[in-house]
Order: structure tokens, then C-alpha cells, then sequence
């Protein structure tokens, strides 16, 4: 009984470890790149630490420019889609209106065209619109990946709010607007801030939309990274993904809550 | 035994003939209000008058529409037909936030991210007044309900009965014309709903707020209001003062539903009624009740006519059931429930299955007697025709 | 008089409620259109354009395209050809990627659904610290960049990388999974594992309690409990991220194309190979519409299992 229930307990811990290294070795092997002169197979350790390949990464003033182009798209797309999408996800959880569910499926449905594919007539289309090259049409490619996230989960969050909160806000004299702005949205705000986070990630992330229109003019550090990874050493290349981690790890920590509790699950039911 | 003619032969007095009485201001005048949802009649034209001031009931089984006519009356729900007029002013094609009533839901519906002062103070925020003012407002009725001291705290953090008086205070601190009372009491456990039905009725009187109330527990619509309405399929049975509705259900349905009823068919009664010696006269129509025996006018059961046809009913309580103990006797005794303060006993008369509350010394399962019923009403397709009392 | 003024009263409700009802559902589609219409713009037209393309459409906007792109076929009929078809099916590289592709989808979702579940189950039934921090470590990739993830992988299963030192250290020779689609399989499974963990953990802590204590009660071993029990009450979140973990990884590009092999690959690298590095975008549309089609059938699995639960629950 004892000798069984420490094998258990023995198995799942080197099952854990198996899946912890699965998950973290990659990163922290990438990591620990970041801060070594070179590394030579097949020694355990680098053969000295440095922060050489860091000043390499800022002093390069097209990897800055990066950094500065993803800082300043992302954010920008992820207003223009809460802009553009939440009212609809209200839309989707409150009203009633005739093509309601074939909209809401038509907008995962674009995700079934693989992206790679899209790009030979979005190219002409993009040309045609005179949007190549513009600030636009790198938000508008980053807008695309977000629509999913920003529709779906807050509208799953707006109907997680009970009817009878709303009623009573009206019940209480609060007008339509008065009722949404100040009952529903703030009980909604979990699942639209996982929604906000999502489609952050999904902007930051985007590389071969945002280098078919933004390319060479407007590169971001996932596009960067594509060539960094042939171009320059390494080192430079875990340099350049940390930096690109941190914006993702920084919003892991505040959302950890709302995500593991479902509010993400939750908005990929339709209703 | 006397037959006397109901004064309850209508389920609802038409709207305009009543109401004789000099000040014609009513609290809420709800008239021909029906509501179709999904092909089905929810409510089919209701009528409902309420004096300033008054507490009325709906009562009735789920189903019976009585949820349906409250969010229509507090604004929730358009009716396909009829009008909503709460201290003289129409207000059937406003939306909840312009009428004048104030609404604590079921599940309180208070809002979980606000304290139970914000709670309170939401209805009038909204409407932009001083703050000076809000928060004297807030703190009286928070001071009404007993709440002053959670007035800080999350709705979540607060026990079942607290919450019910933080939503009761939300609805009070807007100075109602008219409060709407949805199921206030059915998730508090037995005890405190007694206890909070009654804080409920003294807060009501108190400032004397016209009240309509929702609810399927019998028991607490007697126990609290002015007077109770019965709905049944979607249509009011009768209105009328607790004591009223029991005594003299106006209705077979209502008779069956309020209370416990023994339910006859005339032969089920002449079985009864062959069992006992007296306290009738003989039955020489094949009726219960002979010919010649003190009708009033206008009163539906005439000499001769036959009592066992087809949808006529007979209806006693269990306390008009007057058991007798006889040795030999053609009623059995079945079961004895004791209550605490009465017992109710189980009879068997040949075979039919009749109730009776003794209040003395009870009787033993398996003792024989006859009965007597000293009260019986009679219901003709439904509706009350006469009642009989034994003199 | 009183039957007149009640009949009046009666019209004018009627009318304001109709009224009132068809304005939401205007509302209710004004504020829903913004979003639908920019995807039917930037993608829906894309879409057509891309099919009309493989099929021979070169006008409009595809004329560019089919002007610089080599071996393009014209349409010779009202529909268009099936040459470009033809030349796609004929060819033995398409064939055999074709066939990786659907080896890489089939294989990762197989890993990703199992594992998810292994981890969901353990949380739900034995739970403690040890199972929320197993949880959540399968959604740390959720926040990782795929381009990172992608050569994380790489670097970590290269010939230098630490697979292969591990091995060294207790003098074996390792394996070297960098550039094979094995590194692609196990990218995939990287990347898919939050999303399928999410949805999995969410569905089986959705299972009430009681359910699960009744059927230990009944005298359930863990085994019937899952497969009787948990497994079929989440079916349907079991569902969506079976579909979308499949979709992402049949259409994904990234992964193989840091991790995986020059050949075979899949065909989310070839779509952009035929078009780039070829000049045969008339067959890179083609395989974009393959892929379509792969990814529209799973897809209806996963309409039509979100049309049953709504339906079960009374919601439609």
C-alpha cells in the first residue's frame, strides 16, 4: 500500500518533470544563449557569460526600430478592434437579429483559409486599395487575427452577466446606456480583458501578414526575427526573443487568474 | 343546513363598476392585460386594482403567469393588450426606468462589483442628485431594513436574509409609487422567511407603499397580504381578503389550491353523507341537499334539479369535517397525522379517502364513527354556486 | 365606450411593440456588421480571389499575379479549368507532402487532445498543487511568440542543442530531431497544448461534483468514471479544441518552416515555397484551396457539435 503510493506519487513527478522540460527546456536553453560568449557541443554549460550580444541588439538601429514598430502596432490594433468588435460582441449576446449565428461562425470560419495562401490575392487587393506600406494596412493584417478573440470571449462575458442585474439597473431608473456602461461592462470586464490580452498576442505575434504589407518599410520584431534567426549569430536571436517574450510574459502574470479560470474556454462555445 | 349564494360567483368584479368609494386615486390600476409568448396565452385579461397602500398577492402554481404579469407591470415585458396606470398615470408604453415602481428580484439581482451602499445609492445616482442627499437617503433605508452596518461590504460577503433587505432597501430608497415584490422570500430557509415576511409587511405598512408581491407559497400570501389574487392558466380566479380566499374560495381551483380541501363528486358526498344520521335533511333528489330547504334568491340549485351531474363539485375543509367516534360506525379511521397543535386524521368512508382535523383528544387508527360536515361549498363547472352551513 | 377605448389601447401597444421589437434586431445588426464586413473585405474577397485564381480567373486583380507567375493556366470554360488541378495532383512532391501534412495534423492533435485530457483529468480528480501547476505550465506557450517557440525548438533538439548534450553527458548518442518532422510534431504539439488544456480543464471542472460522488457511489472504478462520466459531459468542449488544434496545425507555417526538413514538408510552407521561391502562385492557390477544403471539413465538425449541445440545452 505504502510502496504503491509512493510509486504514484514517484510517477507523476517524473512525469511532471518529463512535461516541465518538454514545455520550459526550450526557452530556458534559448535564455541561457542570451548571455553566452559560445557554446560549443557538447558542454552542459557556455564557456563564459557576457552581455555582449545585448548592446549588440540596442546599438543596431533597425533592430530598435523593431521593437518601437511592434510597440506602437500592436496596442494601435488591439483599439481599432475593440473599437470595431466589441459592440458587436454585445450585439452577439444581447439582441436577436437575423444572421446572428452565421456571422458569428463566418468569423471563425476565415481562420479555416490558411493565412499562406491568402496572402498572393490579399497582396492585389491590399495594392489596389493603396494600402501596402501604410500604417493602415498593418493593422488592418493584424485586425484580421484578432476578430476571433475580440468577438467571441467578450461575447460569451456579456452574456455571462444575469439578465436580472441589467433589469434591475433599469427597474432602478439607469437608462439603456446608463445600464450597459455601469452593470454590464464592469461584470463583463474579466472576459474582455482576457480578450484584450489574446488579441495583443495575436497582433505582436503576426509576422507574415504584417511583412507581406509592412515590408521593408515598416518591419515589427516578429518579422525581424525571421531574418535575425539566418542572419546573426544566436546569440542575438535569444537576445532579440527575449526582449520579444516580455510584453507576452508581462500580460501571462496579470491575466493568469481570469484565463485559468475558463473565461478563454468559455468564450469558444457558441451560444 | 343552509345554502347561502356566493357573493363570489364572478372570479373579478369588472373594472369601473367597483370601487363605489369617494377618492377614485388608485394605487396601480392594471386592466385587460395580456401577454402570447411562443403561440401560448400567458395572461389572458388580467384585471387588478390596488387601493394607495395596499399589499395584494398573486398567487399561484408555476406556470399560472403570475411572473409574467409582474415584469409586465413593472416594464420588462410589453403586453400584446391592455394598460398599466400606477397612481393615475398610464404608463404601459414606458420602459421600466421611467416608471415609478421599484422592483427586488428574486435572486436579489444585486450588483456583485458595488458595495451595498453603491447598491442602494444606484437609483439615485442615476438620477444626478446631490450627493449630500444620496447619502442621507442611503442611510435611512439601509437604518429601515437594519443594514447600516454592511453598508460597506460586497453583496457576496453578506448571509442570504441580508441581501434580501440590502435589495429591498434599493427598492425603497427610490420613494416607490408602487413596489414589486418578486418571489422576495423563496431562497431564505424556512425560519427567516417568516421572520423577513414579517419585517417585509412592517416596513410596507409603514411607509405605506402601494405593494404587489409574486409568489407560489400559499402560506406566505395569507400570512402578509390585504388581499390575495389566485391566477390559474393565465386568468385571475379571485380577489380577495386572506381570510375570504379560504373561507369562501370563489372557484373549484382555488378551493383545491389554497389550503387542504376535501374534494367530492355529488355521489362521493351522498356516500358520505348516507354514513351520518342528522345534520341534514334526507336526500330525496339524490342530491345532498333536500328541496324546500333556505335558498336565496337568484340562487342557482332549484327543487328538483339533480345534484350529480357532470362537473359539479363539493368542496370541505378538513376542520368542517366533524369526526364522531361510534362503535360499529360506517367510517373508519385510517391514519393519524399529528400536526402538534391538532391532529389530522385520515378517514375512509367505504372506500373514499376524507380528511379531518380533531382538535381535542384524537382518535386511534382503526376506530369507527360517523362524520358531520358542517360547512360545504358547491361548484357548478367550476365555479362557486352556494355555500351550506350546518345550523 | 369602455370596449372602444380598450380596443384602441390594444392597437397602439401592438404597434409600439413590433416597432420596438424590429429596431433592436436593427440595432442588434448595425452593431454586429463592422466586424463581419471588414473580414469580408480583407478576407472574404481574398478567399474568392485565391479560388477563382486556382481555377483560372487571372483578371481583375489576379491579372499581376497571373502575369509574373509561370505555368498559369487561363480559364476555358464559364467555371474556369482544372488544369492547375491536374498539374497539383499529377505532381509527386504535392502528393507526398500532402501526406505529411495530414500525418503532422493528425498525429500532434492525437498528442495535444491526450495529453490535455491526461492533465485536465488529473486536475479534476486527484487536484492539488502538484495538478494547478501542471495545468498551468501546459498554457505557458499560450504567451510565447510562435517565431520564438519555433526556434526554442529548433535549438533546443538541434545536433548542438540539449537533447543531444544530455545524452553526451551520460556518453550516449542522442537523437537529432532539428530539421525533421519529428521537430515539427512536437512543435505543433508546443504550440496547441494551451488552448486544448484550456478547454479541456474547463469542461471537466464544468462536471458537477455530485455527478462524479454518485457515481462512486454507484461503485464506479476511476477508469468508468472518466470514460462513462467526464469524458462524455465534456464532449463538446473535448470537441472544439480537437477542431481547432487540427485547423491550426493543417494550415500553420511557422513551425515547419523554422523546424521541419527543406522536403518533405508541409503544405503550409509549400503554399508560400510554389509562390516565392517557384513562381507557381496558380498551384500555391490550388493548395491553399486543399487546405481550405481539409480545414472546412473539420471545421463542420465542429458547427455541427456546437448546433447538437445548443439544441441538447434548449438554446436554439
Amino acid at each position: 500500500m505504502r510502496a504503491s503510493l509512493f510509486g504514484r506519487r514517484a510517477t507523476s513527478l517524473v512525469l511532471f518533470a518529463l512535461v516541465a522540460v518538454f514545455i520550459l527546456g526550450p526557452l530556458l536553453w534559448l535564455a541561457a544563449h542570451a548571455f553566452a560568449t559560445s557554446w560549443t557541443y557538447p558542454s552542459l554549460l557556455p564557456e563564459g557569460l557576457t552581455f555582449h550580444w545585448w548592446s549588440v541588439v540596442f546599438s543596431d538601429p533597425q533592430l530598435a526600430a523593431s521593437v518601437k514598430n511592434s510597440l506602437y502596432f500592436s496596442p494601435l490594433t488591439v483599439l481599432v478592434s475593440a473599437i470595431v468588435c466589441l459592440p458587436a460582441a454585445y450585439a452577439f449576446s444581447r439582441f436577436e437579429f437575423p444572421g446572428r449565428r452565421v456571422f458569428l461562425i463566418g468569423l471563425f470560419a476565415t481562420n479555416a483559409f490558411p493565412k499562406m495562401g491568402l496572402f498572393v490575392s490579399m497582396a492585389s487587393l491590399f495594392y489596389g486599395l493603396h494600402l501596402m506600406n501604410t500604417i493602415a494596412g498593418i493593422v488592418i493584417v493584424q485586425f484580421i487575427g484578432t476578430v476571433v478573440f475580440m468577438t467571441w470571449i467578450p461575447a460569451a462575458a456579456f452574456s455571462s452577466v444575469p439578465r436580472a442585474l441589467e433589469e434591475a439597473s433599469r427597474d432602478a431608473g439607469a437608462g439603456a446606456f446608463q445600464t450597459f456602461l455601469r452593470v454590464t461592462l464592469p461584470l463583463a470586464l474579466p472576459g474582455i480583458l482576457v480578450a484584450l490580452l489574446m488579441s495583443f498576442l495575436a497582433s505582436f505575434d503576426e509576422a507574415q501578414g504584417t511583412y507581406l504589407v509592412g515590408a521593408p518599410v515598416f518591419m515589427t520584431m516578429p518579422t525581424e526575427m525571421y531574418s535575425l534567426v539566418l542572419n546573426y549569430p544566436k546569440q542575438v536571436a535569444a537576445v532579440f526573443a527575449i526582449l520579444l517574450s516580455i510584453p507576452s510574459v508581462a500580460l501571462l502574470l496579470v491575466a493568469r487568474k481570469y484565463i485559468l479560470g475558463g473565461r478563454l474556454a468559455e468564450g469558444f462555445q457558441i451560444r | 343546513m343552509t345554502l347561502e349564494t356566493s357573493r363570489h360567483t364572478l372570479p373579478v368584479a369588472p373594472l369601473g363598476a367597483a370601487s363605489p368609494s369617494a377618492d377614485h386615486r388608485a394605487g396601480l390600476v392594471v386592466s385587460g392585460l395580456t401577454k402570447s409568448l411562443g403561440g401560448r396565452t400567458i395572461v389572458d385579461s388580467f384585471d387588478l386594482r390596488l387601493r394607495p397602500g395596499e399589499l395584494v398577492t398573486l398567487l399561484g402554481p408555476s406556470g399560472c403567469g403570475k411572473t409574467t404579469t409582474l415584469r409586465m407591470i413593472a416594464g420588462f415585458l410589453a403586453p400584446d393588450s391592455g394598460t398599466v396606470t400606477i397612481d393615475g398615470r398610464d404608463v404601459t408604453n414606458l420602459g421600466p426606468e421611467k416608471r415609478p415602481s421599484a422592483m427586488v428580484f428574486q435572486n436579489y439581482a444585486l450588483w456583485p462589483h458595488l458595495t451595498v451602499f453603491k447598491n442602494v445609492a444606484f437609483p439615485l445616482t442615476v438620477k444626478r442628485l446631490p450627493k449630500a442627499e444620496v447619502t442621507t437617503r442611503v442611510m435611512n433605508a439601509l437604518e429601515t431594513v437594519g443594514l447600516t452596518h454592511h453598508a460597506q461590504s460586497r453583496p457576496a460577503h453578506i448571509s442570504g436574509g441580508e441581501q434580501q433587505r440590502a435589495a429591498l432597501a434599493r427598492a425603497i430608497v427610490q420613494e416607490p409609487g408602487l413596489l414589486l415584490l418578486d418571489e422576495p422570500l423563496s431562497n431564505l430557509d424556512a425560519q427567516l422567511r417568516v421572520r423577513v415576511r414579517e419585517e417585509i409587511r412592517e416596513i410596507q405598512q409603514r411607509l405605506a407603499i402601494t405593494t404587489v408581491m409574486v409568489t407560489h407559497d400559499q402560506e406566505e400570501a395569507l400570512a402578509i397580504s390585504d388581499r390575495v389574487a389566485v391566477m390559474n392558466g393565465g386568468r385571475v380566479e379571485q380577489v380577495d381578503a386572506p381570510s375570504a380566499v379560504y373561507a369562501t374560495p370563489a372557484t373549484s381551483f382555488v378551493a383545491s389550491f389554497i389550503g387542504s380541501m376535501n374534494v367530492l363528486t355529488s355521489a362521493e358526498l351522498d356516500r358520505v353523507r348516507h354514513g351520518r344520521a342528522e345534520a341534514a335533511g334526507p336526500s330525496e333528489t339524490g342530491g345532498p341537499f333536500a328541496a324546500g330547504e333556505p335558498l336565496e334568491a337568484g340562487e342557482p340549485l332549484e327543487a328538483g334539479e339533480p345534484f350529480n351531474a357532470e362537473g359539479e363539485t363539493w368542496a370541505v375543509r378538513p376542520e368542517h369535517v366533524v369526526f364522531r367516534p361510534a362503535p360499529g360506525g360506517p367510517i373508519e379511521v385510517r391514519r393519524i397525522l399529528p400536526h402538534g397543535h391538532f391532529t389530522e386524521v385520515v378517514l375512509d368512508a367505504g372506500g373514499l379517502e376524507l380528511r379531518a382535523v380533531v382538535t381535542g383528544e384524537a382518535p386511534r387508527e382503526g376506530d369507527r364513527g360517523d362524520v358531520t360536515l358542517t360547512r360545504v361549498q358547491h361548484y357548478r363547472d367550476g365555479l362557486l354556486t352556494a355555500s351550506g352551513e350546518a345550523r | 365606450m369602455t370596449a372602444l377605448r380598450s380596443g384602441a389601447g390594444a392597437r397602439v401597444v401592438a404597434r409600439r411593440r413590433v416597432s420596438s421589437e424590429s429596431r433592436r434586431r436593427a440595432l442588434g445588426l448595425t452593431l454586429a456588421l463592422p466586424p463581419v464586413l471588414l473580414l469580408a473585405v480583407f478576407v472574404g474577397i481574398p478567399v474568392v480571389l485565391a479560388i477563382g485564381f486556382s481555377l483560372g480567373h487571372n483578371g481583375g486583380l489576379n491579372s499581376t499575379i497571373a502575369d509574373i507567375g509561370t505555368g498559369t493556366h487561363s480559364a476555358t470554360s464559364w467555371w474556369g479549368t482544372g488544369q492547375a488541378y491536374v498539374d497539383v495532383f499529377t505532381d509527386p512532391r504535392f502528393l507526398r507532402d500532402l501526406g505529411v501534412t495530414v500525418f503532422v495534423t493528425v498525429v500532434s492533435t492525437l498528442l495535444v487532445i491526450a495529453t490535455s485530457l491526461a492533465i485536465a483529468l488529473n486536475l479534476r480528480l486527484r487536484g492539488g498543487r502538484l495538478a494547478t501547476v501542471f495545468a498551468g505550465l501546459a498554457v505557458v506557450p499560450l504567451f510565447i511568440p510562435v517565431v520564438i517557440a519555433s526556434w526554442a525548438i529548433l535549438t533546443f533538439y538541434s545536433a548542438d542543442g540539449f537533447v543531444r548534450t544530455a545524452f553526451a553527458l551520460v556518453g550516449l548518442e542522442g537523437p537529432t530531431w532539428g530539421y525533421t518532422t519529428i521537430a515539427v510534431v512536437i512543435g505543433s504539439v508546443w504550440t496547441s497544448l494551451p488552448f486544448a488544456t484550456l478547454m479541456a480543464t474547463s469542461g471537466l471542472q464544468s462536471v458537477p461534483d455530485a455527478m462524479i460522488e454518485a457515481a462512486k457511489d454507484a461503485g464506479a472504478s476511476t477508469r468508468s468514471i472518466v470514460t462513462r462520466i467526464l469524458v462524455p459531459l465534456a464532449g463538446i468542449p473535448l470537441v472544439i479544441a480537437t477542431t481547432f488544434t487540427a485547423i491550426g496545425i493543417l494550415g500553420q507555417f511557422t513551425v515547419p518552416y523554422f523546424t521541419g526538413p527543406n522536403a518533405p514538408t508541409v503544405l503550409g510552407v509549400d503554399i508560400s515555397k510554389y509562390f516565392q521561391a517557384f513562381n507557381r502562385p496558380q498551384e500555391s492557390a490550388v493548395m491553399a484551396v486543399v487546405v481550405f477544403a481539409l480545414a472546412s471539413g473539420i471545421a463542420f465538425v465542429y458547427v455541427r457539435a456546437n448546433f447538437r449541445s445548443a439544441k441538447k440545452e434548449g438554446r436554439i
